[in-house]
């Protein structure tokens, strides 16, 4: 994954001190459907713990019993050891039992959750409106939607399992040995401290390292990415040096912190084994001298060795989850806000009523949100649109379309074109002003109504991945082999289409990256001339499609568009000539509208572009490079 | 056609600088066993010196080397030689430590200084690697070679190798000392191993297949979202949520599925060899109580083996799981080796070894070319350009343009035919000379995900603000990035601002124009630059005429109208060529594009008189 936040464009997360509980319990939320499920998780933990702090007793018998029989008089029958044979036995049946069950559970809720709280992302991205998707990459909501997920859900499930079971076994020991001699459990508890204390210190740092190295990481792929992608470019600026150079600074980067990694491990793990050995110490010197007093028991001292060896394990996974719920906080905030987002352009209280009426009791003619699914006109009434306050995009445009019109909207480069027709297809919503349809605002209808009759046709044409035939059909699901074909004649995309390995069936691979910009083009005609759509807008369709090609297009263009009304967006004025009404916008304002020959005559900014490409002057300024 | 250049390595070499730091690790690694193992030999000499019978009461006198260790530093009494044992404990525990310390610095720097090799050698080689490679080769292919095939030999090189050896040395070092102890209870600590082995090689095999499953589907679901978030726009203006809902939906499911059917097996594994790992500890403290209640062992001996055994199993059990998945650092070496054996372009000094200099005459004859031998893309192309004029190439999708241009780059190589640099043949001039000469704009320009400045600053190393602004002004980028919140700083790409089509185009041709190279190669790179905007760039361009020799490919007659020479190309061929009245007075190809636009002209007249009506000015 290549995605950062670009909303701090920081390399590191900010670090909290403190954990933020109520964050955590908002999203063990998740656990709500798997109630019996946690249940049973956090009793396998327990039986487990419990369990393992039961073995080392069974040893401790044993060895007290032959001890007593070796210090017994000679010929002394063997004792029998039946006893432990069968308890251990048993305790490990129920080990593997609890064990089997644990993992079971946990491996469950893990792949649950994960899925429910990616599903509740996806579905509240599915709403949002499409600023939201402006300040976010896609690579950057990718990696929310995967890793993010997975993580949390990881944490939640196993964490749960680690939290009880540590605690439970850290209990289970600590209560063995306090029973066993309370004395001589309390000095090796002195270790206690300093274990946990040394796991909580390195356990952060080693978690801290391996993120920044999985940012390192990330950064080697997205140059090895440009390295390939951008590989024409490099080599045509013979640049293969000087950029070998510069990523050799990254590798070096993640090699230093790749070591610096793995020596935290390296002295975490001797660190916390020092710390052990003082407490074996301490049993070898205190425990051998209550051996000798007889307060103990041989077995008690073997029992003492083994539980401290064992108190280290829960305590270092207590410090591993610990320090990632910190980690992860950041991750858990993200989620849960993507999650709490409300979409500013959604279907309002009022149009959800009249939809669920409209469902319920059906006027005729009218369409799924109440009102009637046809129109006349569409009007832009006043609308002003700005992304930032600052900075506005749009100023009190107003604009009448018949029905069946054609607009072509013209005018420099930022002047506020493409923001119009994304206003009309509210994939923005006006900050002032109203976008009306047949008198209606906008706002007042659903978006899926207006959607369904819109087509839309960018310079940048989006395929998916998948056949040729997929794509176009993604205008109109149910629409036959044959209507996909005749939709691709008539933009023209049929002729390269047959030229293609498997024609229609041609996998277009992901983004549509094995067409060339053109094809794409044509194929996102095909699929918007598919949609049969009461309105078509076209931003800049035709800019990578030969003149030829696109005289093609507009051939077949004249025939779909009787009856529709269409907003194209050119730059190559043979694609705007033929509009039955040209609209100039300059600075977000209106500057002057009519006909071609209307806007000619008049001699304003229209006829200034159209100067530019020199056609109607054709052959008098041939001269005029030299 | 020249050979190409074997300058290739492989993994095994790369490894050369970093072996006798690998050996070190493992050397200190089997010095930190034999340490530790003395751990279990204190224990059992304490326990051991532990005597007493019904009728006295305990009293503890060290045996064996503890008493010689205490003798020698003068130590007396039970409390003396305990405390002694417990130091010896420390003192033991701090050197295996050093030793384990040690063993993880070095086998560190080992194998993450290959790793840097290595992703360096496969940077350097695909920068080298001839165009030919990439056109058949996949992006996402290469993109994993190099980072996901290598770092599963990371992992490999780092920890598993590592993990395997520190088992098997666990094993063979253990194996002498238990059976110096006792040989049949020796025998009985080493029952389970190989059963334990042979049972997680067998498990994870099945195991591997569904780890497999998960990534495949984690793969389907991430291209889905993927898709689904670049695609949204697509998405919302057909009004498609609920089929894509869907789909995420299957998606997430089949996900979710395949990674709770892997824990199933997963949780069957791990419980299974939990047990038998137990029952080999059982083993040992049954079978040693037995042995010690004949006789055969004292107490001490009997921990001892305890000890021992819990020392070795647990890694024993984690070797089999490791060797499965150290199989796969097989397939990633060859996958890695197939990269670094493809043969590179040229070798790294060919600059050096050529004097030629370009001034800007080109001159093609007879050439013919084809990515296929039965398939040309361009037939018997013959063409002079002067220095310093500008010539123009028309003609539909397909007509061999772009490909035209591809070769005079050097990006493939041809076998029929010339082509002439200022009288050098292009075949015999080192690729980084010839690109050095051209500064060239493609179609779908690519900028490096840095800043703007630094975009601009590849084009030549000493560039003033002054240089860099008159460029961006020449091509109409100037006052677009003085808009941007960061100006020049602006960062491109996925972390900063999305450049639209038109602007991208303008900056490559900025900083192209930077590069005052002899040649001037614009492939379609006005495409998505607006009238007006093209205008004043052409006219920037004009005043280079002389100068610059330029070439350009476009759709827009406008574009190309003022050219020196227009070729207008078809099926691969050039099929007509001269000044623009020429061919428009021909009434070829070129003349029909053209009327095709000036008929529009005439076409317009009555749309005109209707759109009239529309006019609310």
């Amino acid at each position: 994954m290549t995605a950062t936040d670009p909303t701090t464009n920081s390399t590191t997360e900010p670090q909290r001190k403190g954990l933020d509980l109520s964050m955590w319990r908002e999203l063990y939320g998740f656990t709500k459907p798997y109630k019996l499920q946690v249940r049973l998780l956090m009793l396998n933990a327990v039986i487990t713990a419990s369990t393992e702090s039961t073995l080392p007793i069974v040893t401790k018998h044993l060895i007290d019993k032959i001890e007593v029989w070796q210090s017994a008089v000679a010929g002394a029958p063997f004792p029998s050891i039946g006893f432990e044979l069968l308890a251990f036995a048993g305790l490990i049946s129920i080990l593997a039992t609890s064990v089997w069950h644990f993992i079971r559970y946990a491996g469950f809720l893990k792949a649950h959750m994960a899925a429910d709280i990616r599903e509740a992302g996806f579905l509240k991205l599915q709403q949002l409106e499409f600023a939201y998707f402006d300040q976010r990459a896609s690579g950057w909501l990718v990696a929310r939607m995967t890793s993010d997920c997975e993580r949390l859900a990881r944490i939640m499930a196993w964490g749960t399992l680690d939290v009880l079971w540590g605690s439970s076994l850290i209990t289970g020991i600590t209560v063995a040995m306090l029973l066993l001699n309370w004395k001589l459990a309390l000095l090796v508890l002195l270790v206690m401290p300093l274990l946990a204390y040394a796991s909580l210190y390195f356990q952060r740092r080693i978690l801290m390292a391996s993120r920044a190295i999985r940012k390192l990481n990330s950064q080697v792929t997205a140059d090895f990415n440009e390295a390939i992608m951008g590989v024409k470019t490099t080599k045509s600026f013979t640049r293969e040096a000087a950029s070998l150079e510069e990523f050799q600074l990254r590798t070096g980067a993640m090699f230093e912190a790749s070591v610096r990694n793995a020596v935290l491990s390296a002295v975490y793990l001797p660190v916390v084994l020092t710390i052990g050995s003082f407490a074996a110490a301490i049993i070898l010197i205190a425990g051998g001298q209550d051996v000798l007093a007889g307060t103990i028991t041989l077995g008690t001292l073997v029992a003492f060795m083994s539980y401290t060896r064992h108190l280290f394990e829960p305590l270092q996974q207590l410090a591993h989850i610990f320090s990632e719920l910190q980690m992860a906080q950041a991750a858990g905030e993200r989620i849960l806000e993507l999650v709490h987002a409300v979409p500013s352009i959604a279907d309002s209280k009022a149009v959800q009523k009249r939809m669920a009426d409209q469902l319920l009791s059906p006027q005729p003619g009218c369409a799924a949100d109440g009102f009637p699914d046809a129109f006349d006109t569409i009007e832009l009434r006043g609308v002003s649109f700005a992304y930032n306050p600052e900075e506005p995009v749009l100023d009190n445009i107003n604009l009448t379309i018949a029905p069946g019109e054609t607009v072509a909207l013209v005018g420099s480069t930022g002047g506020g074109k493409t923001t119009l027709v994304s206003l009309l297809c509210r994939f923005y919503e006006p900050t002032a002003g109203q976008v009306l349809f047949g008198g209606i605002d906008y706002r007042d209808r659903s978006l899926d109504w207006l959607q369904s009759h819109l087509g839309v046709v960018l310079q940048d044409a989006h395929l998916f991945s998948g056949s040729i035939l997929e794509n176009i059909r993604y205008g109109r699901l149910d629409a036959t082999d044959e209507e996909v074909r005749s939709a691709a004649e008539l933009v023209g995309a049929d002729r390269f289409v047959k030229r293609m390995t498997g024609g229609y069936q041609f996998d277009v691979g992901e983004g549509g990256a094995r067409l060339s910009a053109g094809e794409r083009q044509l194929v996102s005609f095909a699929r918007a001339i598919l949609a049969d759509p009461r309105i078509l807008v076209m931003d800049e369709a035709t800019a990578n499609i030969d003149t030829e090609t696109e005289r093609h297009i507009q051939k077949g263009l004249e025939r779909v568009l009787k009856g529709r009304t269409a907003f194209v967006i050119a730059h190559r004025l043979s694609t705007i000539e033929t509009a039955d009404r040209i609209v100039v916008i300059e600075k977000g304002k209106v500057v002057e509208q009519g006909s071609h020959k209307a806007l000619m005559a008049l001699a304003g900014r229209y006829r200034e572009l159209h100067a530019h490409q020199g056609i109607q002057e054709l052959g008098t300024h041939a001269d005029d490079w030299n | 056609m020249k050979t190409p250049h074997h300058n290739s390595q492989n993994l095994i070499e790369l490894t050369r600088g970093q072996r006798a730091l690998y050996a070190s690790a493992i050397l200190v690694m089997a010095l930190g066993i034999v340490t530790i193992f003395a751990i279990p030999q204190i224990t059992q000499a304490v326990i051991d010196g532990f005597h007493g019978s019904a009728d006295e009461p305990l009293r503890f006198e060290a045996p064996g080397f503890l008493l010689r260790i205490g003798q020698a530093l003068g130590v007396t009494g039970a409390f003396g030689f305990l405390s002694l044992a417990g130091v010896i404990v420390i003192l033991i525990t701090v050197l295996a430590g050093v030793l384990q310390y040690l063993r993880g610095r070095w086998a560190a720097s080992a194998s993450e200084g290959i790793m840097r090799e290595l992703r360096d050698a496969l940077f350097d080689h695909f920068a080298r690697l001839p165009m030919a490679f990439f056109d058949r080769s996949n992006v996402g292919d290469l993109v994993q070679r190099a980072t996901s095939d290598v770092e599963t030999l990371r992992v490999f090189l780092s920890s598993q190798v590592v993990e395997i050896g520190r088992a098997i040395l666990l094993l063979v070092f253990v194996t002498p000392i238990l059976f110096s102890m006792d040989t049949q209870l020796a025998w009985i600590s080493l029952a389970m191993m190989p059963v334990v082995v042979v049972y997680s090689l067998f498990f994870f095999r099945s195991i591997t297949q569904r780890f497999q499953a998960v990534d495949e589907a984690e793969g389907h679901l991430t291209s889905v979202l993927q898709e689904n978030l670049t695609g949204i726009r697509v998405v919302r203006s057909f009004g498609r949520r609920a089929f894509e809902e869907d789909k995420f939906g299957r998606a997430n499911r089949e996900h979710r599925d395949a990674t709770w059917s892997l824990m199933r097996l997963l949780s069957t594994y791990w419980s299974l060899s939990d047990a038998l790992c137990f029952a080999q500890m059982g083993l040992v403290l049954f079978f040693g109580a037995q042995r010690t209640m004949a006789g055969e062992l004292t107490l001490g001996t009997w921990v001892a083996f305890m000890e021992y055994a819990a020392m070795v199993i647990w890694p024993v059990r984690q070797m089999g799981r490791t060797l499965v998945d150290a199989s796969k650092a097989g397939v990633a070496m060859t996958r890695v080796n197939e990269i670094l054996g493809e043969a590179i372009e040229e070798p790294h000094d060919a600059l050096a070894t050529s004097d030629a200099t370009l001034t800007g005459e080109l001159e093609i004859r007879g050439l013919s070319f084809g990515f296929k031998p039965d398939e040309r893309v361009l037939e018997d192309i013959n063409l002079h350009v002067r220095r310093g004029d500008t010539v123009a190439f028309v003609g539909p999708p397909g007509a061999g343009k772009s490909v035209l241009l591809e070769l005079l780059l050097r990006l493939h190589d041809y076998a029929e035919g010339s082509i002439r640099l200022d009288g050098h043949e292009l075949n015999d001039l080192p690729c980084a000379l010839v690109r050095r000469d051209m500064a060239v704009v493609m179609q779908s320009p690519f900028l490096y995900a840095r800043s703007i400045a630094a975009n601009l600053h590849l084009a030549t190393h000493d560039l003033t603000e002054e240089r860099m602004i008159a460029a961006t002004e020449a091509a109409a980028m100037h006052a677009s990035i003085e808009g941007f919140d960061h100006g020049y700083d602006t960062l491109l790409g996925e972390r900063g601002v999305t450049l639209s089509g038109g602007q991208k185009q303008r900056l490559a041709i900025a900083r192209a124009l930077l590069r005052e190279a002899p040649f001037l190669i614009l492939d379609d790179a006005l495409s998505a630059v607006d009238l007006g905007t093209e205008a004043r760039i052409l006219d920037a361009l004009r005043q280079r005429r002389g100068k610059q020799t330029t070439l350009l490919v476009a759709h827009r007659l406008s574009t190309v109208r003022h050219a020196d020479q227009i070729f207008v190309m078809h099926d691969g061929r050039i099929v007509e060529r001269g000044r623009h009245e020429e061919l428009v007075a021909s009434g070829g190809r070129y003349a029909h594009l053209w009327s095709m636009q000036t008929e529009l002209e005439r076409d317009l007249e009555p749309n005109a008189q209707a759109g009239a009506s529309h006019d609310r000015n």
